[in-house]
């Protein structure tokens, strides 16, 4: 199954080199997986309905709030703009604030609602109405920007709506399935897809639609755990070592460059292994095998940044290191690391999911897009194809939100690759 | 007069793929206090590398190889490590802190590109901060502001525009945040690498005269770098003709125009328009300067010199005292 997951990404890759030739036929097929994407999570979303809690409506309804106060505000201010009437700090700034106070307003109605669990329910709230209305001012404020970039602002964007929707569907999960995700025995064990269940359940007779709409928690604390992680050994060390040169330079270079040799998924199975299983270490296990990439393009970056004229007068003026460092090679690397990073999403996830795969993920009761896909793969061939097939699809369009984003702004950022 | 500056055999190579190129080759040197010197000679001939190599900042794959560079200093000047004390200090034998300290504070750089030479990330007054209190931690952000501030109005620059981006400057006000940025610690040496040769000739000419103005101010001694001979006949009280890493002759200004000795600037002035003689002819010095890869024997001016005996090819010549004061490295004096 990875390694289909991983076709996928080649044929993505190859697909990519001919973007500008068919932009046009690429838009329409972005647009529809975008479409895709944000019509399944609706629906998924719309399963509220059916909340085996009972407080999906409110939870659904409560982040809908938020939005619709986001997204009124922002109306407002860029109005109030126009007639001069300045909100001096900009309109987005102004709607946040505006959604804010509406979460706060909800805290006391999720505390009336529900006495036990109150105050998880309004952080979910706030959470996932935080999370649409991002992707309300991305597509308000954010589309001017990205269509002046034609097509790799336009994969950004469209990476970030699927990333946001799934990230928003994980959010309010625990609220909003039908089932609880993790509890046997919902249902008679393998029924096929039915007005029940409509994914189907699990051989162990879990609900299919509740773990696929619940599934996608590990993962993305995975990735994101991972990336973070990455990010903050990587940059570092890369800075460091490569702008003193020398001796360090080397030695950590030849590390780095060992790291980068062996087979990715192999050396992370051998970390994961060795740490067992648990989010915090597939994410370290990850993050281990990532931290070359990061070095590669940082150390690159510096070593041409070093040779640039004001860096070269700021060290003949006599500036410290520390200055250099900070304020002339830092952020001049932080684009292509950013690139690296969102790029790096795709990959730690599809990694997450060959971790999961080979059983260093998780025990078995916990909802994850992984684990349905091992086990599911295992029992394809007894004719039970919804198992694998609904948390696969998951995977693929998370992972390709990520690599949507990550190459639209490759693209976007290092406009040498545009020559 | 006192010596600021004293260069003694400098030799800086280049390590290429090809093989070493010598491009500054036994240079010795001395600039006395409150003079400009002016290095002239061909691109290429190591009159740039020759300045950053003063300031122990060779362009990589370059290298000072041997040869010593003494600075006169008026003041103890403390640094983490120490304190560098008052006197002639030989920067070649200077540790990394310690060079840093001296580095815009002594000696001040100015390359030859504004429009690159400024951080486009970076305010003016962070420029200005940043190289004030990389000299004295202690120093207030608002007491640096306001250093910058008299700076940029004593170059004609509007003290408001501290808070202005280098985008929103044009080539020539750079150069000018960049020679305020280079004079703002009061340095005793400014070397400036052909300051004026991406600026139009207007530019060039005001930018010219302030810094005339600024030296007197400063109290400053320079080294002009340019291949500009004009310039330098306004603004140098010596000048060092440079020939492929070699010196060929140093001598005053007057004496250098007046009469030159060396084949070598003879041809140079030659080539030199002239107003006052409309009908001088221009001479161009036929054939190019030999690859530094493979130097050739002797004075490597051999090939294109009008006046080459056979000597000229074996042995390299020294600098002699010349008959008009200066000094010379040709065959044709010393009574060789
Ligand atoms: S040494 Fe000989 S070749 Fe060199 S400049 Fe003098 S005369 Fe010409």
């Amino acid at each position: 199954m990875a390694s289909l997951v991983n076709g996928v990404f080649y044929q993505l890759g190859s697909a990519k080199q001919s973007i500008s030739e068919h932009s046009r036929k690429w838009c329409a097929v972005l647009l529809v997986l975008v479409a895709f994407t944000l019509a399944l999570v609706a629906t998924l979303v719309g399963l509220a309905l059916r909340s085996y809690k009972g407080f999906g409506v409110v939870v659904v309804s409560g982040t809908f709030v938020t939005a619709g106060t986001v997204f009124l505000a922002r109306v407002i201010a860029s109005l109030w703009q126009k007639a001069k009437t300045l909100v001096r700090q900009g309109p987005i700034p102004f709607a946040l604030l505006c959604g804010i106070a509406a979460i706060v307003a909800m805290l006391p109605i999720s505390l009336v609602i529900n006495r036990s669990e109150g105050l998880a329910m309004w952080s979910v709230i706030a959470g996932g109405g935080l999370v649409l209305s991002g992707m309300i001012l991305l597509l308000i404020d954010g589309y001017p920007v990205f269509k002046q970039y034609k097509s790799p602002g336009y994969m950004v964007l469209g990476g970030v709506m699927i990333v946001l929707a799934l990230v928003y569907m994980t959010w309010i999960a625990y609220w909003i399935v039908p089932y609880d995700p993790f509890e046997i025995e919902m249902g008679h064990p393998n029924t096929p897809p039915c007005a029940e269940f409509p994914m189907g359940t699990t051989s162990l007779g879990q609900d299919m639609l509740s773990r696929v709409i619940a599934g996608g928690a590990t993962m993305l604390q995975v990735a994101v755990l991972s990336v973070i992680v990455c990010f903050c050994i990587g940059v570092p060390i890369g800075l460091l070592a490569s702008y003193r040169g020398g001796a360090v330079d080397k030695v950590v270079s030849l590390v780095m460059d060992s790291i980068f040799a062996f087979p990715g998924l192999v050396l992370a199975i051998a970390i994961a292994a060795m740490l067992g299983p648990g989010v915090v270490n597939m994410a370290i296990s990850i993050a281990v095998v990532y931290v070359p990439s990061y070095f590669r393009v940082v150390r690159s970056q510096v070593l041409t940044i070093r040779e640039l004229a004001y860096v070269e007068a700021a060290i003949i003026m006599g500036a410290r290191d520390r200055d250099i460092l900070l304020r002339y090679v830092l952020p001049n690397v932080l684009p292509s690391s950013v690139v690296v990073m969102s790029i790096n999403f795709a990959d730690a996830i599809l990694t997450a999911a060959g971790l999961t795969f080979v059983g260093l993920g998780l025990p078995v009761d916990i909802a994850d897009w992984g684990w349905d896909l091992t086990y599911g793969f295992d029992v394809i061939t007894l004719g039970y194809w919804w198992v694998p097939t609904f948390p696969g699809i998951m995977v693929v369009l998370l992972a390709l939100g990520f690599t949507l984003t990550g190459e639209g702004l490759n693209e976007i950022l290092t406009p040498k690759l545009q020559e | 007069m006192k010596d600021i500056l004293r260069v003694e055999d400098l030799i800086v190579d280049y390590v290429t793929r090809r093989g070493v190129a010598r491009a500054v080759d036994r240079v010795s040197l001395t600039v006395g206090e409150n003079r400009t010197l002016g290095l002239a000679g061909e691109s290429g001939c190591g009159k740039s590398t020759l300045g950053r190599a003063i300031m122990r900042l060779v362009p990589y794959p370059g290298k000072i190889v041997d040869g010593r560079v003494f600075l006169d200093l008026d003041e103890d000047i403390p640094y983490e490590n120490g304190v560098l004390k008052k006197g002639e200090v030989e920067i070649t034998a200077l540790d990394e802190e310690a060079l840093r300290a001296v580095r815009g504070k002594e000696i001040a750089y100015i390359f030859q590109d504004p429009m690159t030479s400024l951080n486009p990330m970076l305010r003016i007054g962070d420029h200005f901060v940043q190289i004030l209190q990389a000299h004295n931690p202690e120093m207030e952000k608002d007491e640096a502001l306001e250093r910058g501030k008299e700076v940029l109005e004593s170059l004609g620059i509007l003290p408001e525009r501290i808070g202005d981006y280098p985008h929103q400057f044009s080539g020539g006000m750079r150069q000018r945040v960049m020679i305020g940025l280079s004079l703002v610690m009061r340095p005793r040496l400014l070397i400036a690498d052909e300051p004026t040769t991406s600026l139009d000739v207007i530019v060039e000419a005001q930018i010219l005269e302030e810094m005339a103005q600024l030296k007197e101010k400063f109290n400053l001694t320079m080294i002009l770098i340019t291949h500009n001979l004009g310039v330098l006949a306004q603004t140098a009280d010596d000048i060092a003709v440079m020939y492929t890493g070699r010196i060929c002759e140093v001598a005053t200004t007057e004496t250098l125009f007046e009469d030159p000795q060396h084949p070598y600037t003879q041809a140079l002035l030659e080539s030199v328009p002239d107003v006052t003689k409309p009908d001088k002819k221009l001479s161009w010095i036929p054939g190019a300067p030999p690859d530094l890869v493979e130097p050739l024997p002797g004075c490597m001016f051999h090939p294109r010199c009008p006046k080459a005996m056979d000597i000229c090819k074996k042995k390299v010549p020294k600098l002699v005292q010349s008959n008009n004061g200066g000094v010379v490295a040709c065959h044709l004096y010393g009574g060789a």
